[in-house]
């Protein structure tokens, strides 16, 4: 009798495998869409902000200027009149609303380079940082104290105290001479250098299209 | 979240060593299911033996509707898998010339590897052959360029160009599936049996 | 007395259930899906490049395929192909299937199929070339991620598969 049943049963088991798939099918059509966020999770969003690799202290900054590092790409988010009056020396201006631009995506969105964003202070910069590190980002930082503070430490350093420790005067040298490269022109040297200011060439900044690992073809 | 090897969760050296163990998967399946044969698979063409029609759409049907579930719930980044690229020319005439071979010749690479390993002579010239078209292929490359790089569309999927929604062009695929496997049960009935 | 049958094979909706689960494992691994003519081309790239790496180097496509210090052969395509063939091999070993023969209908000569696997297969080749894919490649892999151009090709392959047997019918039925 059972054997029957498996039998009877059995016949219809075509069916009942169409209507298994068909059934799956449709569950994809009826599941509720949700809606997908790219980028990084909340939870690594998070770690990047806590973590202090995402500032860059006007001093390294200087240092890597001075040296013409060329891994560093300077981004200047305040507006472009701003930016014409005062920049660092070979950033670009990607003023924040223009952030998600096509254009600005070619800067932001590689592994070529640390990008550094500024601006007057910290505020605008770390909108910006926040808003590519969710995108995914990499390897994007923000200049502590912003030009503010570039102005504060590098350009006008103030000379230490007597007795402060002696790194301190090691720091005030390597500004004092930073600031040389910049441009400023302090009494004590007037004799020996003329006063022709010192032109940083412009570099030029070719960002390659980042390159994803995308899978190739099969056959 | 997948695909694995992509995103650098599987370090890149496990790549090779698992191409072989998915091709050994392959090969199983497609020797196992009567691919080694090439009167089974031209058997499509004639009615009497549609195994190429079913084991084809159910893998179809099986890895799209697979697919897309596991991109619903985040297992894999459906916009990082590879989709084939869609060249209209190139698609039709290289598809029309790889089906008059297939009638000819009764086999598409994958099964006469499958018919070559259980010592198939005909799938050996066959292999042949195909490493002989190749090389047309490769000499008169200047003659065929156009149509190869040409109308060229992007790696397009359906959804955009026939602009649906890929839920519901999988259910329209999988009852037209469906229906296919039982027209060819039907046709199967009434051709004359071939034994091969 | 019951003599096992040589052609029994799997039921092919179970055969597709597995093969549907490898290409989505192969998805999920590696992004892309299988393939099959891809190994012969690479095949004939470094013959070519061993019998005159000149040529090779000139021809515009060939030219593609090879890297610096790198042999083409070396690549994902031809470790799949080659799991390919073990597989296969074990599959047909363990059913009693492997014997080295020209299987063809009885009302051809085996010389006759050869000449046609012969041509059936410069005509796959080619096709494959011209449509960057084969039915595993292009059709199959392409039709999991609902790729026009695997959409495409498969019509086409199947399409003209339909057209034209009716005058290849002598050599199968």
């Amino acid at each position: 009798m059972i054997n029957r049943n498996l039998v009877k049963a059995l016949r219809y088991r075509y069916v009942l495998l169409a209507v298994g798939l068909i059934l799956l099918a449709g569950g994809l059509v009826l599941l509720p869409k949700q809606e997908k966020h790219k980028g990084i999770t909340s939870a690594e969003l998070l770690s990047n902000a806590i973590s202090p690799e995402r500032y860059m202290s006007t001093d390294e900054i200087a240092h890597k200027i001075v040296n013409q590092d060329p891994s560093i790409l300077l981004i200047d988010v305040r507006d472009s009149l701003n930016y014409q009056k005062y920049s660092l020396p070979n950033a670009l201006n990607i003023p924040l609303p223009k952030l998600l631009d096509d254009n600005s995506m070619t800067f932001l969105n590689q592994d070529q380079y640390e990008v550094v964003f500024f601006s007057n202070d910290n505020f605008d910069a770390d909108k910006a940082w926040i808003i590519s590190n969710r995108l995914g980002f990499k390897n994007i930082h923000v200049l502590k104290g912003g030009l503010n503070s570039w102005f504060k430490t590098i350009i006008n350093p103030t000379m230490p105290e007597e007795n402060m420790p002696a790194n301190a005067f090691e720091q005030y040298r390597f500004r004092k001479a930073a600031s040389m490269y910049f441009g400023v022109v302090y009494p004590e040297s007037v004799i020996q250098q003329s006063t022709e200011q010192k032109k940083v060439p412009k570099k030029v900044i070719t960002v390659k299209k980042k390159k994803k690992s995308t899978p190739e073809g099969g056959c | 979240m997948g695909p694995l090897i992509p995103n650098d969760l599987i370090p890149f050296e496990w790549n090779l060593v698992i191409a072989i163990i998915i091709g050994i998967a392959f090969g199983y399946i497609l020797e196992s299911s009567g691919f080694s044969s090439s009167r089974k698979l031209a058997g499509v063409f004639y009615g009497y033996d549609f195994a190429v029609l079913k084991v084809f759409f159910t893998a179809a049907l099986v890895s799209v509707i697979g697919i897309f579930y596991m991109d619903y719930l985040g297992y894999v980044d459906f916009s990082m898998l590879y989709v084939h690229p869609f060249y209209l020319w190139g698609a039709l005439i290289g598809g029309a010339i790889m089906g008059v071979g297939f009638v000819a010749g009764g086999f598409c690479p994958g099964t006469s590897l499958c018919a070559v390993a259980i010592g198939k002579i005909d799938a050996m010239i066959y292999v042949i052959g195909i490493m002989i078209g190749v090389f047309i292929f490769s000499e008169f490359y200047s003659f065929f360029e156009p149509i190869y790089d040409g109308y060229f569309y992007g790696n397009i999927t359906l959804t955009e160009s026939l602009n649906i929604s890929p839920y519901w062009f999988i259910l329209f695929f999988t009852i037209f599936g469906i229906i296919a496997f039982a027209l060819s049960d039907m046709v199967r009935k009434k051709v004359k049996k071939v034994f091969y | 007395m019951k003599i096992q049958n040589k052609h029994t094979y799997w039921n092919p909706y179970f055969g597709g259930f597995l093969l549907g689960l490898l290409i989505l494992f192969t998805f999920y691994i590696t992004g892309r899906g299988l393939g099959a003519s891809g190994a012969m081309k690479s095949s004939v790239v470094s013959i070519v490049d061993t019998v005159s790496p000149e040529h090779a180097k000139n021809n515009a496509y060939y030219s593609k395929f090879i890297e610096e210090d790198k042999s083409s052969l070396n690549n994902w395509l031809v470790l799949e192909t080659l799991g390919i063939l073990i597989g296969a091999f074990v599959s047909g070993g363990l059913a009693g299937r492997i014997s080295l023969k020209v299987q063809h209908s009885p009302k051809i000569t085996s010389k006759r199929r050869l000449i046609f696997a012969l041509i059936g297969g410069v005509l796959f080749g080619l096709g494959a070339q011209i449509a960057r894919g084969c039915t595993s490649g292009a059709a199959l892999s392409g039709m999991a991620v609902l790729s026009t151009g695997g959409f495409v090709t498969m019509l086409a392959i199947f399409g003209t598969g339909y057209l034209v047997a009716y005058f290849f019918r002598k050599n199968w039925i």
